[in-house]
């Protein structure tokens, strides 16, 4: 292109009319494509801090009547008693309890799989199992709520009675259905992740007399670490903000532990019944909502900043 | 594919305005063979991608501390043949290998043989330099570790001396390989396929991403580690070829009568010497003296 450019122009020396430099014309249509992509990114900036701005006004005027101390690290929570108590130690602890069970389900699952996927599974095999596992991150969660309060309990309550005390509620079953609910969350990313690792890496490796698990594990696996781990935060933060589930199937009593068995209210589960519509704004039930939203929010950007600094750390970088 | 299969060879041979390459016993040897130790003995070997055959019917011994070197235009399959050799050809879908193929006799494609074994003892180092994105000493060692092997450190170091590489990387083991040049990355490849004491290397053209200096430098590399190991060298280089290897085979693509289909086959295989400077067939001569190709 530039070549021909360069003989069109020096064939054109004095015969024709010299170059114009300037624009023919103004493009008014690309300057205004371009103020329209602007503004769809502005309107996604524009939503969350206006997500955290109405976040943080009602927080603040909970802080204003509850000391910050007496919030995070008291063990009573009963915000809409006579006399109400707003330690919140317990339904964080809920929230952790069920994200751990998830967790514990859905990292190795979601793992292998993708390492089955990616290294193991054939082309043919690959191209169905992979949309069939995604299709499951499309099931709507009030549906996984149910499946676990009528099926997965009491299964799992006749088999290991000590995961459900309180029939049907249980942290830890309503834990294993959300984690059974972001295996493909893990599975499809860090299968994608996988896969984008050079083949010439894993011919090297097989080369050296690895076998196909020695390549998957000690060449792909850390080769391809950032994506790995950016699919398990996803899936993370997908378990911390988990609703649904949790609202059908742990139950609604705070409790101070992280036994699968016992029955336990979660941080959003307690938004989830609390914010019903007909509290009134700036009663302190109504700011302690938001408290709780606040600080699911901050868990959350916490775990992901964290995440992010591990793995600039550890990931192996393939050109 | 299967209509021209059936087809006899001379005729397709014939339409295609070809003479058919007689196998002489001295053809797939070279001379001067008698008394060399024989490493690889290939006979009759066509590899198919999806029935498609790449190279067709090629016959020929490899020996024992010898570079023997794979020459031809590309798209004649040198790839292909290089990676019967440790069976990386196992790994496509679609590829399947036929005719015998010994390694020190024993059948490399019997049934019992299993290909992890077989890479274990036949190394290789790849076209474009595929260090993994690790430490340099964890890419000399990766092999090691993986085999379970003792003294990993010696066998680095070792590894690495080997290659010519030690005294450029001693002070910065720990340091990414991707911070080396592209000839050091090659180099540790080499390293890297050193460090469990395979019996050949097989090198698929090892230097056509690296400088004439880099390439020199393993160019005398190869010359030096045949005192130890077999190498296998795929080159489209022919001065390369002339410069380090023993042996040399030429392949050519051959086209069938419809032009359709084309594969690789053996044209002319002998000391190096007497291929390039006084080949046997018309063709290799045109080839190596730059006329086509
Ligand atoms: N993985 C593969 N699948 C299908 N066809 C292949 C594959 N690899 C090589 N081929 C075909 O086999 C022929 C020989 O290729 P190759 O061995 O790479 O030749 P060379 O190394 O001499 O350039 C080519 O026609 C190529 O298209
Ligand atoms: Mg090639």
């Amino acid at each position: 292109m530039q070549a021909r450019d360069a003989i069109g122009a020096s064939g054109a020396i004095g015969t024709s009319p010299p170059r114009s430099l300037e624009a023919p014309s103004r493009r008014y249509g690309e300057k205004a494509i371009q103020g329209l992509l602007a503004l769809c990114a502005i309107v996604s900036v524009a939503t969350t801090t206006a997500i955290v701005v109405s976040l943080l006004i009602p927080t603040l005027s909970f802080f204003s009547e509850v000391p910050v101390g007496d919030f995070l690290f008291g063990t009573d929570w009963a915000p809409t008693f006579a006399p109400a108590s707003f330690g919140v130690l317990p339904v964080v602890v809920g929230t952790l309890s069920t994200t751990l069970w998830g967790m514990l389900v859905a990292v190795p699952v979601g793992l292998l799989s993708a390492i089955y996927l990616s290294e193991y599974a054939r082309p043919g095999v690959r191209r169905v199992v992979k949309p069939v596992i995604e299709v499951l991150a499309g099931i709507p969660t009030v549906a996984i709520g149910i499946f676990a309060l009528i099926a997965l309990s009491p299964a799992i309550g006749k088999v290991l009675p000590f995961m459900v005390k309180v029939p049907p509620f249980s942290a830890g079953v309503a834990g294993i259905a959300i984690g059974l609910m972001i295996v493909p969350i893990i599975a499809s990313i860090s299968d994608d992740a996988m896969r984008a690792v050079p083949g010439g890496l894993r011919e090297a490796a097989y080369a050296l007399g690895a076998t196909r698990m020695k390549v998957a594990t000690r060449v792909v696996f850390p080769a391809a670490i950032s994506g790995v781990v950016a699919s398990v935060v996803l899936a993370t933060s997908r378990a911390i903000g988990e609703t649904m589930v949790v609202l059908l199937a742990a139950g609604a009593s705070p409790n101070l532990s992280l036994d699968p068995g016992s029955s336990v209210q979660t941080m959003t589960a307690f938004i989830g019944t609390t914010a019903t519509g007909d509290i009134a704004t700036g009663t302190i039930t109504y700011d302690t909502i938001f408290a709780v939203g606040t600080l699911l929010f901050a868990m959350t950007l916490v775990m992901n900043v964290v995440a992010i600094r591990l793995v600039r750390r550890y990931r192996e970088v393939y050109e | 594919m299967a209509r021209h299969e059936n087809r006899p060879e001379t005729a397709r041979e014939a339409a295609a305005g070809r003479a058919s390459i007689a196998v002489r016993p001295e053809f797939r040897q070279g001379a001067n063979a008698g008394a060399k130790e024989k490493m690889f003995e290939i006979e009759n070997v066509t590899v198919s991608y999806d029935g498609q055959p790449a190279v067709k019917d090629i016959s020929l011994d490899i020996f024992k501390n010898e570079v023997t070197a794979l020459i031809g235009p590309s798209g004649c399959g040198k790839s292909t043949l290089i990676r019967c050799l440790n069976r990386m050809n196992d790994l496509i879908l679609g590829a399947e290998v036929s005719g015998r193929l010994l390694y020190h006799g024993q059948d490399l494609y019997g049934p019992k043989v299993d290909p992890v074994q077989v890479r274990k003892m036949i190394g290789m180092v790849f076209q474009k330099p595929n260090p993994f994105p690790k430490s340099i000493f964890d890419n000399a060692a990766f092999g090691p570790r993986v085999l379970r092997m003792k003294d990993i450190e010696e066998r680095v170091e070792k590894a690495l001396r080997c290659a010519v590489l030690w005294d450029e990387v001693k002070d910065r083991l720990d340091q990414n390989a991707y911070e080396m040049s592209g000839g050091q990355q090659q180099r540790l490849c080499i390293a890297r396929a050193l460090a469990v004491d395979p019996d050949v290397i097989l090198m698929d053209e090892p230097c056509s991403a690296l400088d004439p200096i880099a390439t020199g430098k393993i160019e005398d590399l190869m010359v030096t580690l045949k005192e130890e190991f077999s190498i296998v060298i795929v080159t489209h280089n022919m001065q390369q070829a002339a410069r380090v290897s023993d042996r040399t085979a030429f392949l050519m693509v051959e086209l069938d009568a419809t032009e359709r289909s084309r594969w690789g086959r053996l044209v002319e295989y002998d000391e190096t010497e007497k291929i390039f400077t006084n080949p046997a067939d018309s063709r290799t001569e045109d080839y190596v003296s730059g006329k086509v190709g």
